[in-house]
């Protein structure tokens, strides 16, 4: 759910991403990069961002149907929402765990799956929820702080 | 950045403003006022890709004359690379060398030996080096400012290692001592297919004292350059090296020469700007040589050069096959070399600075563009002067505009202003107003 807070120091923006959609993957993440540019962000959490947001959207583009994204950029910290219509997460620890994939052969030969998204957004975050419900979907929720 | 070199100007006489460069420009460097073109120089990389589209030939490359070489009391041509993939198939680096002694150079320096060399030291360092990190040339100095600007966070993978035009010009230092003369006697021009190469002569970017003294664009010495060729009676050898490295006119060309796997190589602005943003996403791994050109096809594309791009990078193909790749200089010229190819200048981020005073202020700001963006029309029409309208947007938070100079939002306001003007007009005079009402409004 996003933040319904309407705090005029939050930047909130919403972005659609379609599940197979492999030629858009990136776009938010580019988007985000941009924003913390431009806010002055240090580099380092910068690049941290960009490697989660690319996570999980190539997470909804290989496992959903299709997924919203809430962004909300606050002085301190950024939070994004991933909320997906798919398959859902059978068992998320498990699906935490470096190397654990259940991509498709066919994705698996394109390069992705790896099994490193989710352990990826890990390292990258500072703060990680996932909940999911088995034939609906997934919620990631994940929070960077922005200042060191 | 007043300390920021620019190789490119707008010839204000002959621009007319037709915006072609303002929406060409990869990095949105350019806006219209007064209905010339300006130039925002802490975003313009000096790519040159306007220069190619301008219709007027109003964008000029500040790079030097013919006549400037009167100021040398010895000069040496530097040919680029891509100079050798300029003329008729038949003329071979060798007429070309002979070609520029035959003009008012008193030496044309076989660039292929330079080329030899950076690729020597460039392969060893890359099979010697156990860095994970992907390695980023640094042949193009465009590239290199667009990596200052856009991307300072990969600084640190730019290879540091003088281009073999930067070896030649050190080599003056040895000629100086040969010829018995002050080094600052000997004028060391570049031949150039592009205005970026000028930076090498201005604010070079590997040796804190420039080891070029000058540029000549390709273009401005093709005639004189063509002639003198054709003249040519008798040649001397010159030309001596192999078809190592002379690849590097092409994009993707030097890549062959080092063996090294997973290399890329990227040609062209926009394509540059994805891929890094596509390695800042961890979209790419796994690459550790990163060849990135600003112009299309490398340095053949330049927009200096004079011969068509495609059918240069064939001659380039031939040349390099022809001249073979069996190294040409000794071990102990590639050691004497060595010594010019390691660089003293920190290559420092000339990243935009961020929209406000802190966090609070720039997210308030961003705001404010983003709500602007919503209400224009986003056809992108510039005829505000901006490439796009987000950049209209972005202009109008930082002062450099107004939102009336939309021409769509200054409509609105006229409409807006005509109805309160109309409404005025129909106000009926007093002596015609039904009763009841001149209380109320004459009040």
């Amino acid at each position: 759910m996003a933040e319904q807070k309407q705090d005029e120091h939050v930047l909130e923006q919403t972005f659609q991403v379609k599940g197979g959609d492999f030629i858009h993957a990136g776009e938010v993440s580019s988007r985000i990069k941009t924003f913390l540019k431009e806010i002055g962000v240090a580099r380092e959490i910068i690049r941290r961002a960009a490697i989660a947001t690319y996570e999980a959207e190539m997470n909804v583009v290989c496992h959903a149907h299709r997924g919203t994204f809430y962004l909300a950029i606050a002085p301190d910290h950024i939070k994004l929402v991933v909320e997906d219509e798919g398959q859902g997460i059978a068992d998320i620890e498990l699906a935490m765990q470096e190397g654990f994939s259940t991509s498709s052969t066919a994705i698996k030969e394109m390069g992705f799956g790896a099994g490193m998204g989710l352990p990826n957004i890990k390292k990258n975050t500072d703060d990680l929820h996932i909940t999911s419900v088995l034939g609906k979907g997934t919620r990631v929720e994940m929070v960077i702080f922005t200042q060191q | 950045m007043g300390d920021y070199f620019h190789a490119i100007e707008v010839g204000t006489d002959k621009c007319r403003g037709s915006m072609r460069c303002m929406r060409v420009c990869p990095t949105e460097a350019i806006r219209i006022r007064e209905g010339k073109a300006l130039i925002l120089e802490d975003r313009c990389i000096d790519c040159g890709d306007c220069i190619r589209v301008c219709p007027e030939h109003a964008i000029r490359s500040i790079t030097g004359s013919y006549e400037d070489l009167s100021k040398f009391k010895y000069t040496i041509a530097i040919p680029s690379p891509s100079l050798y993939s300029q003329f008729g198939i038949h003329v071979t680096p060798n007429h070309i060398l002979n070609g520029l002694k035959g003009l008012a150079f008193d030496e044309a320096y076989d660039i292929g030996r330079a080329c030899e060399a950076y690729t020597a030291v460039l392969k060893e360092y890359l099979h010697s080096s156990s860095e994970n990190r992907p390695l980023i040339s640094t042949l193009c100095p465009a590239i290199v400012r667009l990596i200052q600007i856009r991307f300072p966070d990969f600084l640190g993978n730019l290879l540091s290692l003088e281009a073999p035009r930067g070896i030649a010009g050190s080599d003056k230092i040895r000629k100086a001592k040969e010829l018995g003369i002050d080094p600052k006697d000997i004028g060391v021009i570049y031949i150039t297919p592009c205005p970026a190469k000028m930076i090498a002569v201005n604010q070079p970017q590997c040796k804190s004292d420039p080891n070029l003294d000058g540029a000549i664009a390709i273009s401005d010495i093709y005639g004189l350059l063509f002639s003198s060729i054709r003249k040519l009676e008798k040649m001397e050898d010159l030309h001596l090296s192999s078809g190592i490295g002379l690849g590097m006119a092409v994009s993707g060309g030097l890549i062959t020469d080092l063996e090294v796997e997973n290399a890329m190589a990227v040609d062209g602005v926009k394509n540059v700007m994805q891929a890094l943003d596509d390695l800042e996403n961890g979209k790419i791994t796994n690459v550790r040589y990163l060849e990135l050109w600003a112009c299309p096809g490398g340095c053949i594309g330049g927009p200096l050069a004079v011969e068509n791009p495609y059918l240069a990078k064939i001659k380039v193909a031939k040349q390099v096959q022809w001249l073979g790749r069996e190294r040409k200089i000794s071990d102990e010229e590639v050691d004497r070399l060595r010594e010019y190819l390691s660089c003293d200048v920190q290559l420092r981020s000339h990243s935009l600075k961020p929209l406000g005073r802190d966090a609070v202020d720039a997210i308030k700001k961003i705001k404010e563009r983003e709500s602007l963006v919503e209400g224009l029309p986003r056809i992108d029409c510039g005829a505000c002067g901006a490439p796009t309208c987000r950049a209209f947007a972005d202009d109008v938070i930082q002062g450099r505009a107004e939102i009336l100079d939309c021409v769509f939002k200054l409509q609105d306001k006229v409409v807006e202003s005509s109805q309160y003007a109309l409404s005025w007009a129909r106000r009926t005079p007093l002596s015609f107003r039904k009763r009841g009402k001149e209380t109320k409004q004459m009040k």
